[in-house]
Order: structure tokens, then sequence, then C-alpha cells
């Protein structure tokens, strides 16, 4: 998988350099043949990725960005990079195999032509027989937008490490193992696309736990007087995370279909529901009040394009799935 | 990191291993062992004799780790097919079976994975034991004890599933009684490996 990593560990036995590769316990000496166990500190295995970026291709790569997507149009000419320096974060890679079965059924309902509707249970019996690669990062990532490695593979080299800072891992291998256990066990189970489940038995293997130190590019800039982040990838070069001003014609066009959509939703159904205290009147208030709310919360957060895993962009997944419904279900009584 | 020179711990000679194996075999007095940190465990194994008319070339010993289990079902829904009815009689528990569940040691593709726990767990290899490996190959072992017992629940529960008709429920108990590592005999070719038994 990655390259191998000559780490300034010699052989017990004759004195030879040895190198190993992510994730491996045990090797043959290639010059005594003498066979070596390693074991890694609290038994996790580290490697770091050489960095194959430069400050002038982080730079490109951020610039190239900038052009992308509902961005403000004039950022490749007003944008202005203040700060453009590497770091090594720390990840954890594990790998798992799940395997399992997954049985239960999916309801269907059918209507015939008189109207009468039927619901008929499809049974189902899924095996579940997968390997999976989870990583998580092993510090608190700060401002970065970074949460997970997309890529697991690289040059292996500790080379880089004397000349870039690297933030120093701060989780527990026990906590990260725990999350790569839910996250398998999560994988598998919906990769059985079973809607109703009536028999589960999973069990999740960890094959590889390590550590991987992760070179990244951390690009600042500012446009109009504001400060923003872009994070580049430093081995493959591919833009990790950032922060850019959005385009303001996009949200003045956005903003005013919101406000008169939700608006007319809202109106019309207060109009219904004193007419003829029907349910939909009730459901139109409902959805204009909701329509109106996501203009108001894309007025305020939606002036930036965010892309990574930040913090409030989080906020943002949960809002949508927690409170409207728990607003949904409040305006319901 | 930390290295460390393997010595058997049995007769405590040094290994000089020709493979990288997690699966540490002494050639002096035949012993395996695996290694977690700094806990040592003795593997029990068997080595399965090749058939007298396999040819002697590409062969390979693949590691299985061979479970003798206890599989007791209490009960089982299963919707459609034959053992819709008998799922009604076996209310209440059946009696459960003694099986040799089989579950590979060596990192396999799930396919294959899959097809040689279940097919060497529902028709048990016949073999005559030898004690070493003639100098035959062996492909490197990379599950432990404890996964291999994890896995065996799930080729327990495969057995069930694919019976006809479709499983709805199982509730069932797995105890393993004994646990040994069989190297069995195969020969390799393109279309993947064959068991010479
Ligand atoms: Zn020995």
């Amino acid at each position: 998988m990655s390259g191998q990593l000559s780490v300034g560990l010699n052989c017990p036995s004759c004195g030879g350099a040895i190198s190993v590769s992510e994730g491996e316990s045990s090797l043959n000496c290639r010059y005594c043949g003498s066979t070596l166990y390693i074991e890694g500190d609290n038994g996790v295995n580290t490697v770091a990725f050489k960095n194959k970026l430069d400050r002038d291709a982080a730079i490109k790569a951020t610039k190239a960005w900038w052009r992308k997507g509902f961005k403000a149009r004039d950022l490749k000419s007003a944008g202005a990079i203040t700060e453009v320096y590497p770091i090594y974060l720390p990840f954890w890679s594990i790998g798992t195999r799940v395997a399992g079965w997954v049985c239960g059924y999916e309801e269907k309902t059918t209507t015939d032509s008189k109207g009468n509707t039927r619901t008929e249970r499809e049974y189902k019996e899924e095996m579940v027989l997968m390997d999976l690669s989870f990583s998580e990062i092993a510090c608190d990532p700060g401002d970065l937008g970074i949460r997970s490695l997309r890529n697991f593979n690289g040059e292996a080299s500790f080379e880089d490490m004397d000349m870039i800072p690297s933030f120093e891992s701060t989780t527990s291998r026990d906590d990260a193992m725990a999350h790569a256990r839910a996250d398998a066990m999560a994988r598998g189970r919906a990769s059985a696309r079973i809607p109703n489940i009536t028999f589960e038995s999973l069990h999740v293997l960890v094959r590889k736990l390590s550590m991987i130190y992760y070179p990244v590019w951390v690009a600042r800039y500012t446009y109009q007087d504001r400060m923003y982040i872009a994070t580049v990838d430093g081995v493959t070069g591919q833009m990790l995370s950032g922060r850019a001003p959005g385009d303001p014609l996009y949200q003045s066009l956005a903003v005013t279909a919101g406000t008169s959509l939700g608006g007319l939703a809202a109106a019309g159904g207060i109009i219904a529901a004193f007419t003829f205290q029907s349910e939909i009147g009730i459901a139109g208030v409902i959805l204009g009040l909701i329509v109106l709310g996501g203009t108001y919360w894309f007025f305020r957060h939606g002036s930036e394009i965010i892309e990574g895993d930040f913090a409030d962009r989080k906020q943002l997944a949960s809002l949508k799935k927690g409170q409207l419904g728990s607003l949904l279900g409040g305006a319901r009584i | 990191m930390k290295v460390t020179l393997v010595k058997c711990p049995k007769c405590e000679l040094p290994l000089y291993m020709e493979t990288q194996d997690e699966f540490f075999y002494c050639s002096h007095c035949g012993t395996i062992h695996t290694r977690n940190g700094p806990k040592v465990e003795r593997i029990p194994y068997e080595i399965a004799d090749f058939r007298p008319d396999a040819q002697t070339d590409n062969r390979v010993y693949v590691p299985f780790w061979r479970l003798h289990t206890d599989f007791r079902i209490k009960s089982r829904d299963v919707k459609g097919g034959f053992f819709n009815k008998i799922g009604q009689a076996l209310k209440g528990g059946d009696k459960g079976a003694s099986i040799y569940i089989y579950v590979p040691a060596s990192q396999m593709e799930t396919a294959a994975f899959r097809y040689w726990s279940v097919n060497l767990t529902i028709n048990n290899p016949r073999y005559s034991a030898r004690t070493d490996f003639a100098g035959t190959p062996r492909m490197p072992a990379t599950t432990t004890r404890d996964e291999a017992i994890e896995l065996a629940d799930f080729v327990a529960v495969t057995l069930e599933a694919e019976k006809p008709g479709t499983l709805q429920y199982l509730d069932y108990t797995l105890t393993v009684n004994e646990a040994k590592v069989v190297y069995l005999p195969f020969m390799s070719s393109r279309s993947g490996l064959h068991l010479a038994v």
C-alpha cells in the first residue's frame, strides 16, 4: 500500500538499517535474515508521508479554487494571499473488516384502480462482508476544517519532519478504535439497505491501526478586509477545505426568491387556514415559515462559501435534521 | 517504535523465516507462536498432507483456524421456503450440533474468504497429518484466535441464512470448545486456489 519507510531503526542482530511499511509488525532483516518483531509505541505504528508540494504549488491550487463555484467573482483580482505554510497533521488510520448478516423486510404499498391500498412485506436477508478504511484527525484541528483523510497513499518518509512543524497527537488510540468500529457497524448496516431490521449480527475486526503524519499546506488570505483560510493536500495537491466569500449576485437572487416564495406560501396559508380551516392552510404557514427561516439563515451565513469539515458547517447539517424537525413537531400541536 | 529479535518461546533459538508471517514458525522444534506487544502465545496446529497424486509445482500451505463448536439454535423465523414449517417445530430449541468451523487465517479477499469458510465448514476436509512443511511455502497468517472466534459466529449464521427461505430472526448460542490451526494443502493457479487433500 504505502511505501517503505526507514525510521532509523536497526536490526538488533547485525545492526543493519531496516525499513517498515505502514501497519507492519514483523519482518526479516534483509542483511542477516533474522526475524524481527516491530512494536509500536503503545501498539501504534507511525508513518509520515512525504510532502510533494512547494509554496508556489499551494498558492496555485488555492487560486484555482477561488475561480470555482459561486465564490465572489472578483476574488481572483481582489483576494490577497497573506501567508502560506506547510504543517504535519496526525491522523489515525484504521482498516476494518465487517462481517455479518442483516435480516428484515421492506414494506411496499400499492394502490389498485379502485383506490384500495395494500401493504406487502418483502422479506430480505443480506450478507455484509467488506473491508473498510477509517481515518480521524488525532489532534484539535482548530479552524482548519479537516477531520479525516481522503487519501491513504503516499511516499512514507520522516525526512520532512525536521523542517515542517507538526501537531502532537492528543486523542487516544482506544477512542479512535471505538469510532472506527462504530463507523464499520453503521456502514455495514447501511450497505444491507433493509428499512426494517428484525435480526442483525455484525462483527468488526480491526485489521490495521497506525498513525499517519500527513502534510497539509495552509493558505490565509484577505478579501475586502476579511480573513479567510484554505488548505491544500501536501501529497495530492487537491483542496482539502476552505472558506471563501460568496458572490453577492447569487446571494441577492436567492434571498429575493426565498422571501417572495416564503411570504407567498405563508400568506396563502393564513388565508386558507381562516377560510377553510384546512390542514393545507396550516401546512402552508409552516412551509412558508421554514422557507423564510432558511432564507434568513442563508442571508446571515450564506455570504460565505464553506468547503470541508468546519464546526459551523456541521451545525447547518444538524439544524436541518434536528431543529427544523422539532420546529415542525412543535408547530403541529 | 521498538525492534526485537524473534526467538522461539520453546527452544529459545532465534528465527530466520523466509517469508514475512505473523505466525512465527521455529524450524528447529516446530513451535508456532504469535506476538501481541510483549504477549507471546503458542499456537496449536496440524499440517495436512498433499494427496499422493498432487503435482509438486505451485504447492502452497494455507492456514485455517479450525474451531470445534457447539451451535445451538433456540428459535428461528424463516419466511418462505422449506424451513417455514420446520421453524415452528423448532421453537423451544433444538439439541444443537457439534460442528467444526473453518476460518481462513490468511488475508483473503472477501469473496474467497466466504467461499472457503462456508465450503470447508460444510464439507470438513479429510486428510492425513504430517509433522513438517517439507519445504512447501506457507501463506502468511494474519488472523488471531480471537478474531477467528468472531468470524466463526459469522460463518455459523451464514450456514443458517443460506438455507432455503428468507431468514428473519435467529436466536442461538455458539460455544467454541477448541481452536486449532490447520495448514491445508493447495495448488495455486491463475484461476485461484484448489484444495489438494
Ligand atoms: Zn524452537
